[in-house]
């Protein structure tokens, strides 16, 4: 039984459909993240979920529990803020203690529970301090502590990592790891940040304009995109789409040929479809660079931009099916003007129909 | 061999800074001499209320009294209500302070932060009240007042006082300026919307509430014109409408009627020295309205 379950939610501001008839189910103590583009609804959905945005139509349930038109106090979920919501006259303490002391808890309660939280968290130290005292981490910790205080059913989070810098977002991505380990709470988390959606989530719901293009674990979505936008979404540098034309197809075999001539044999999920122009997407590390006119290059061209990133190299060949861009090893000699070709990995090569569908 | 001439550019800046010092020269005098022309009257009337009888009237130009006496002092305190009217002055004025700084706040906060029919019409019936002068409503009140028997009573004086469109247009505006995720936040620790309020908005700045408070007092307490009409009876004046109580049943005795205006202006006087910061920041906040 899903513990956090949405049944054909829609959301609309007068004329604008946010979403539209969306369903979701995300299990008790798993790790959810909603990934999309800004504008997508991820945060809309989170917020319906949170009882902050009225649902237009469908229902939304809490461990079972129709909580469509409950109170956000009263549904068990806590909210981490993409600016903390810290409240700057308070100490952290009070910060922690904030939901505790409204619901009138007693105060050996509240300062045990805080003390157990501070201890979770390592804010032993900063209890007294105010959130305009602390570093931009320090008052995540404490954002998520108001939150952990509340013993609640679901943590949910809105892109509460945005406002960091890269060194401190990846300290607080293992935070966050080693937090839902210990807590085992169901967590869903907002972001349009690919890297933390597949390092912490062991579900992702990709959105797009207000609809779900794909519901999967980290790789599936990664190897096996359901369509164009998601394969587009999920992989830095993002994947290499190529016009082509269907030539023949076996079974799943289907015989695709480039603009260039050249033809190459991939093996299809969904073969059936009467679109004959279609896109093959590959991926950077699925494209190898091979001697220009080898036979089983697929495109050749010319290296434009070299990026030397140390555990690997990212070579941009401009080729007359377009811009691609490559991923070798870090130590990989090439120099800008070299003419190269370039072989797919047929293996991991996907094709798209004219609909944006993986066949 | 070429020399570079580094003397001409310190010139340039020598006179440059040479005319803002001047500038600034002129300016502070300026100033000074603002504040003097400013000043001179309330520094009158002090030394006025420290001459004898004879001294005030005599001819030609004496700033300071030859022998600084307290009996204009005494005389209005011995001859006149004048520990009521302080009384009286302060139950208006701090009712009305904190009265109506706390329906400010409850107002600015419904009409900034919930949903519910006729909230923009209600804005608009506050901004447009904000644009009606206080005294074009007077006899209004007066016949209000009259109607309900409140006349020469506390609460005849303090209820039409507590008008005051500026104080909910801040607040609505402080209101305003918060990121939502406060109240969304509170609202998701289990906060209504009393506790929004009072534990979460309004203690985030204290500030507004302190100036708002200390500029209504001080309006509250230097209103003349409404408590003047609304009391007749001498034991209920204020201090300001007593001393023209003082003045009346005194004659022409400058040192005592100044005296009584010096000690109807005093406790203004100290809000405004104490509190310098925050008058000034009430000042800022309801002139960013006015303009």
């Amino acid at each position: 039984m899903p513990h956090v379950e949405l049944k054909n939610v829609s959301k609309r501001y007068g004329n604008v459909q946010v979403i539209d008839n969306l369903s979701l189910s995300v299990d008790e103590g798993s790790f959810t993240a909603l990934l999309g583009p800004s504008g997508c609804g991820k945060s809309t959905m989170l917020r319906m979920i949170a009882g902050l945005e009225e649902i237009t139509a469908g229902q939304c349930f809490i461990g079972g529990t129709d909580v469509t038109d409950v109170p956000p106090a009263k549904r068990g979920a806590a909210m981490v803020f993409q600016n903390y919501a810290l409240y700057p006259h308070l100490t952290v303490r009070q910060n922690i203690a904030f939901s505790l002391s409204l619901a009138h808890a007693p105060k050996a309660l509240q300062e045990s529970r805080v003390a157990e939280v501070a201890r979770m968290l390592q804010l032993e130290q900063l209890l007294d301090r105010r959130p305009g005292q602390l570093s931009g981490g320090q008052r995540q910790r404490v954002a998520i502590g108001r939150a952990l205080v509340r013993e609640p059913k679901v943590f949910l989070f809105d892109e509460p990592l945005s406002n960091l810098d890269a060194a401190l977002r990846s300290q607080m991505r293992l935070e966050l790891a080693r937090l839902h380990q210990q807590v085992k709470t169901t967590m869903i988390y907002v972001t349009h940040d690919q890297i933390e959606a597949m390092t912490l989530a062991d579900k992702i719901v990709v959105l797009d304009k207000g609809v779900i293009a794909q519901t999967g674990s980290p790789l599936e979505l990664y190897n096996k995109p359901a369509n164009k936008f998601v394969a587009a979404f999920i992989g830095s540098p993002a994947m290499n789409f190529v016009p082509a034309d269907i030539a023949s197809r076996e079974g799943n075999a289907v015989t695709v040929v480039f603009a260039s001539g050249n033809r190459e044999t991939i093996t299809a999920r969904n073969p059936a479809t009467a679109d004959k122009r279609i896109e093959i997407g590959v991926r950077p590390e699925h494209l190898k660079l091979v001697a220009s006119g080898s036979a089983n290059a697929a495109f050749e061209g010319t290296v434009s931009i070299i990026e030397q990133l140390g555990n690997s190299t990212l070579l941009y060949v401009d080729t007359a099916a377009g811009p691609l861009v490559v991923e070798g090893e870090g130590n990989l000699k090439a120099a800008t003007g070299d003419k190269v070709g370039l072989a797919i990995d047929t293996a991991n090569a996907h094709l798209f129909g004219a609909d944006g569908k993986v066949l | 061999m070429s020399s570079i001439d580094l003397s001409s550019p310190m010139a340039g800046h020598r006179k440059r800074s040479l005319f803002l010092d001047l500038g600034g020269v002129v300016l502070t005098l300026l100033t000074i001499a603002c504040a003097a022309i400013w000043f001179f009257p309330v520094f009158w009337a002090v030394m006025t209320s420290l001459k004898t009888d004879d001294e005030t009237v005599r001819a030609g130009f004496h700033l300071f009294p030859d022998a600084p006496t307290l009996n204009g002092y005494l005389f209005v305190l011995q001859h006149s209500d004048i520990g009521i009217w302080y009384l009286n002055s302060t139950i208006t004025s701090v009712t009305v302070t904190v009265v109506a700084v706390f329906m400010a706040a409850c107002a600015g906060y419904a009409i900034s932060q919930l949903r519910f029919p006729g909230r923009r019409l209600l804005w608009w019936t506050i901004l447009a009240s904000f644009m009606v002068p206080g005294s074009a409503l007077i006899v209004n009140h007066f016949i209000i007042m009259a109607g309900v028997k409140l006349l020469n009573s506390h609460l005849g004086i303090i209820l039409p006082m507590l008008i005051t469109p500026v104080t909910v247009i801040v607040y609505k505006q402080f209101f305003d300026s918060l990121p939502r995720e406060f109240r969304e936040a509170a609202v998701m620790d289990g906060a209504g919307e009393f506790q929004l309020l009072f534990r979460v908005f309004l203690p985030m700045n204290w500030g507004i509430t302190t100036a708002l408070a200390i500029i209504t007092f001080i309006g509250a307490w230097n209103t003349f014109l409404w408590p003047f009409l609304a009391v007749q009876n001498e034991k209920m004046m204020t201090v300001t409408v007593g001393i023209t109580a003082v003045q009346d049943a005194f004659g022409v005795a400058y040192a005592r009627t100044l005296a009584g205006a010096v000690m109807a202006g005093l406790p203004v006087a100290l809000a405004y020295l104490i509190f310098q910061r925050r008058v000034t920041q009430a000042i800022t906040l309801s002139a960013g309205i006015k303009g």
